[in-house]
């Protein structure tokens, strides 16, 4: 059976049980968010598309969705990166190599890969959105040429915030892709950009047409960052986001994730812009 | 056998007969309101009956539903999903079936819900159809509930002394063959179910001021209508009103440990979407703020949102809703003056 | 679980009736389970002997005398964990009503003659003084969430008190409701995690573990005028638990 089949089979008999996974490795990147590479029993690939989610289960805390951030290409292991916020991710950042944990999924609809080939990328991270980012910005890496140019911004509040400390470098020396990151407020030691992640928008030079603009942060970044995409006149189609919203059974039926109609886990987490602009209200995310 | 009749002096066999057959639940009287229960006493069933406090729901979305056993320490899963036993649900009014209708629409569409499924596998549904209305609350008639539509096993109309029984699929046929109380129904006692549902034409009467249709369209342009804010002002979020709602169906997960602090039963929990934290994320953010909004979005996932998902009403009409809330927020009133403010009256 | 030295547990009580105690001395084979992850090191009422020695204290009783204060700071120097047990330790209870004279009334209207020499201050909540790690409402507590409180303490996980009221709980065991039988419940407004125990047995809700964080003021008039109340009535209601915080909820039903 192919491993799409066989967790697609685990669905089928119980969606609610998940699969056993194995902490294989474990560090903190910041004060708040610590990093986990988890293997899943038999080894199988996960699978995600870059872009979904997995529900994560610490038996007796319960249960939280979480952002892949590892590429399909990663293979034998999947990638989370979790800020200390609830109970479960509490409990979850006092774990380390060799625990348990419970998983389900992968969920919802990812970034859409297949429309984005050939074109160019414009990736837009504010504070954690850089976690689900980081899955597709590590699948264009390992697809380099199935894209246009690639542009990244990665924004947060201070430099001790900054994720991923070792791979932003990395990005920001390579030569195929631009990379740019600002922060609220520096510190001594910083020698980057002062400043809001929409003053670096203005500088960057695109040709609208061919370009996905995707955008992952804070609820309030949205709206400030899409009114610049829009300026920049990306077609609303091409301006892509992911939401966070509470979740229980990523199945479209526990109602928590719901916007109007639509279940954030099973139509989402990732929306274009056409679709963000459809809901009536409710959604913190849209621009003004 | 496509009709049969029953002497109403020959109930309580049958109703014996049922208990025999597998577990059967069946309204009775509780203080001044209504229940369902398991038949003990075939004497305590009692058929004409306002909706019961619970919607027959409870029964195959329970309000506390086992998901699964773990241990954390060493870490296992137990088996998913239980073997349930086969039961017959007696006495349930046509708006109660409609609800029924609604959840396995919802619960069908993929990815399916294999907790609910089953045991709606092991279930027989016997209806009843009112031929009068329970009281002022429901609006069963503009949701066309009020008379059977499909979705039963049996459905059972009362003519005087004897029901006639409408056999709809085999597993309600087994419910009433080879039983000598229960007969195939004479032309005449046809022509007393035709009666009654002449009779019934008189009675019942569409509680909203406009068309079905036209509430969908309504619906679609009030989104920000002020409605919402005096709803919203009154609502006490006690959760009642979604609690009993046949096709609310919203829940938490949680987990329950035993005292040795390693094992474990994770649960599924009713939950309602007019709870303060329901829409709360982890980091504080609260995607659907204040009561109005969530008033409004209990309205809109019975009018609007069920209608573009799979083409079908999730209010049934059965009015407990209304019935219950304390604050009397009113579903009739609430669409009638969204009608009403959209210049809709009939 | 991992096996470690098991923490040790003390009882203390201020200005209460025991009743919780006595709550937690009746949960029978739980209490001998829970002596498998727990020393109870200290608790008068099933045991003579008591130590100074303890991890997690449980307190019982609302601070009403300045001997209260320095006693409950002193133990919350010492333990690890602060329980506040029963309506008197986590919302004063009914020992609030007093705070409804002036200090000099309420002590002349108990001691009489005497109240010059009695020390006496205005009754208190647990957390006004010290810092609590895990409440337990209700009067007297319920034993299922005694039970679960206490996993959460051992798991060192929060416990969560619902923010939502005792109808949700009590619709879910399908009771009739109270306000149909003309009775004043407090049910709508007052936090759930009892599992409606009073409703369920036939009584109406008391109020005993305090308010919802938004109770909806602007619908009680809908409710008094559906069910023909008097605004009197449920304020007598409130008083014999909520009275400490006596002024919000005025504010909030007048």
């Amino acid at each position: 059976m192919l491993e799409r089949e066989i967790l697609l089979e685990k669905m089928k008999t119980s969606p609610y049980k998940p699969m056993h996974g194995k902490i294989i490795h474990a560090e903190m990147l910041t004060e708040k968010e610590k990093f986990f590479r988890i293997q899943l029993e038999g080894t199988i690939n996960l699978s995600a598309q870059p872009g979904q989610f997995v529900m994560v289960s610490i038996f007796g805390y319960g249960e939280a969705p979480i952002s892949v951030c590892s590429s399909p290409s990663d293979k034998g292991y999947f990638e989370l990166t979790v800020r200390n916020a609830g109970i479960l991710t509490n409990k979850l950042q006092r774990l380390g190599k060799g625990d348990m944990v419970g998983i389900r999924g992968p969920f919802g609809n990812g970034f859409p890969i297949d429309n984005m080939f050939g074109y160019d990328v414009m990736i837009v991270a504010g504070g954690l959105g850089i976690v689900p980012l980081r899955s597709l910005i590590r699948y264009i890496m390992f697809h380099r040429n199935d894209f246009g140019n690639v542009q990244i911004l990665l924004g947060c509040k201070t430099p001790k915030e900054l994720l991923f400390e070792e791979e932003t470098k990395d990005w920001m020396r390579r030569a195929e892709i631009k990379f740019n990151c600002t922060v609220d407020k520096g510190d001594p030691d910083w020698k980057g950009n002062v400043g809001l992640i929409t003053t670096l928008i203005p500088n960057v030079d695109i040709n609208p047409m061919r370009t996905y603009g995707v955008v992952v942060g804070p609820p309030i970044m949205y709206k400030f960052v899409i009114v610049k995409l829009l300026e920049k006149k990306i077609p609303e189609h091409q301006i892509i986001v992911s939401l966070e919203r509470r979740m229980k059974c990523g199945l479209g039926k526990c109602g928590h994730c719901q916007i109007e109609g639509a279940y954030v886990c099973q139509s989402g987490p990732v929306f274009n812009y056409a679709q963000l602009k459809n809901f009536k209200g409710e959604c913190h995310e849209k621009a003004a | 056998m496509k009709y049969a009749s029953l002497k109403k002096a020959d109930l309580f066999e049958w109703l014996e007969h049922l208990k025999k057959k597998a577990k059967l639940y069946a309204p009775r009287k509780k203080e001044n309101l209504f229940v369902l229960r398991p038949v003990k006493n075939v004497e305590d069933v009692c058929l004409e009956y306002i909706p019961t406090i619970l919607p027959p729901k409870k029964y195959y979305f329970p309000q506390k539903e086992k998901l699964f056993k773990f241990s954390a320490q060493p870490f296992k899963t137990g088996k998913a999903i239980d073997k349930f036993e086969e039961f017959v649900l007696f006495g349930v009014h046509t708006c109660d079936i409609a609800g029924i209708q609604c959840m396995d629409v919802a619960f069908r569409d993929g990815p399916e819900d294999p907790n609910y499924l089953n045991r709606k596998d092991k279930m027989a549904i016997v209806g009843i159809e009112c031929l009068k209305y329970c009281d002022k609350y429901a609006n069963c008639t503009s949701m066309g509930n009020h008379v059977p539509r499909g979705g039963y096993d049996l459905m059972m109309v009362d003519i005087g002394d004897k029901f006639i029984i409408h056999i709809n699929s085999e597993k309600g046929e087994k419910l009433v063959t080879d039983l000598g109380y229960i007969k195939e129904a004479a032309q005449a006692d046809m022509d007393l179910l035709d009666r009654a549902r002449e009779a019934k034409k008189k009675v019942f009467k569409e509680e909203f001021t406009g068309p079905l249709s036209k509430v969908y369209d309504v619906f679609d342009k009030s989104f920000a209508s002020d409605i919402w804010k005096d709803v919203g002002k009154r609502c006490v979020a006690c959760g009642n009103c979604t609690a009993v709602c046949p096709t609310c169906y919203c829940f938490d997960v949680a987990d329950e440990m035993e005292l040795n602090l390693d094992d474990g039963v994770r649960y599924r929990i009713w939950n309602s979407c007019q709870m303060d934290d329901f829409a709360k994320v982890a980091g504080g953010e609260d995607f659907r703020k204040g009561r109005d909004s969530r008033q409004r979005h209990r309205y809109y996932r019975k009018f609007k949102y069920p209608v573009d998902r799979f083409n079908r009403y999730f209010c049934t009409g059965c009015g407990r809703c209304t019935r219950t809330c304390m604050a009397q927020i009113n579903l009739v009133e609430t669409v009638n003056s969204l009608l009403n403010e959209k210049g809709i009256v009939e | 679980m991992k096996k470690q030295p098991k923490p040790k547990l003390a009882f203390f009580d201020f200005t209460d009736c025991e009743g919780c105690q006595l709550q937690f001395a009746n949960l029978g084979n739980a209490l001998l389970e829970l002596t498998e992850l727990v020393d109870i090191v200290s608790f008068r009422e099933i045991m003579s002997e008591g130590t100074d020695d303890y991890d997690i204290a449980f307190i019982e009783g609302s601070i009403t005398t300045d001997n209260d204060v320095l006693r409950i700071k002193k133990i919350r120097e010492k333990a690890k964990v602060l329980v506040t047990l029963g309506a008197c330790a986590t919302i004063a209870g009914v020992n609030g009503i007093k705070n409804r004279s002036s200090l000099e009334a309420a002590k002349r209207i108990v001691y009489g003659d005497k109240a010059g020499i009695i020390n006496s201050i205005k009754a208190m909540p647990v957390h006004e003084v010290v810092k609590v790690d895990y409440v337990i409402n209700g009067c007297p507590v319920y034993i299922p969430e005694v039970i679960s409180v206490v996993k959460c303490l051992l798991m060192g996980k929060p416990y969560v008190v619902p923010n939502y009221p005792v109808c949700v709980e009590c619709k879910m065991n399908e009771n009739v409701c109270r306000y149909e039988k003309d009775q004043e419940c407090l049910g709508p407004v007052t936090r759930a995690g009892c599992n409606s125990w009073c409703v369920n047995n036939g009584n109406r809700c008391y109020g005993c573990r305090g308010l919802v964080d938004k109770p909806a003021s602007d619908a009680a008039k809908d409710i008094l005028q559906k069910y023909g109340l008097k605004a009197e009535d449920i304020l007598n209601s409130f008083t014999l638990y909520n009275d400490s915080m006596g002024e919000k909820y005025d504010q909030e039903f007048k």
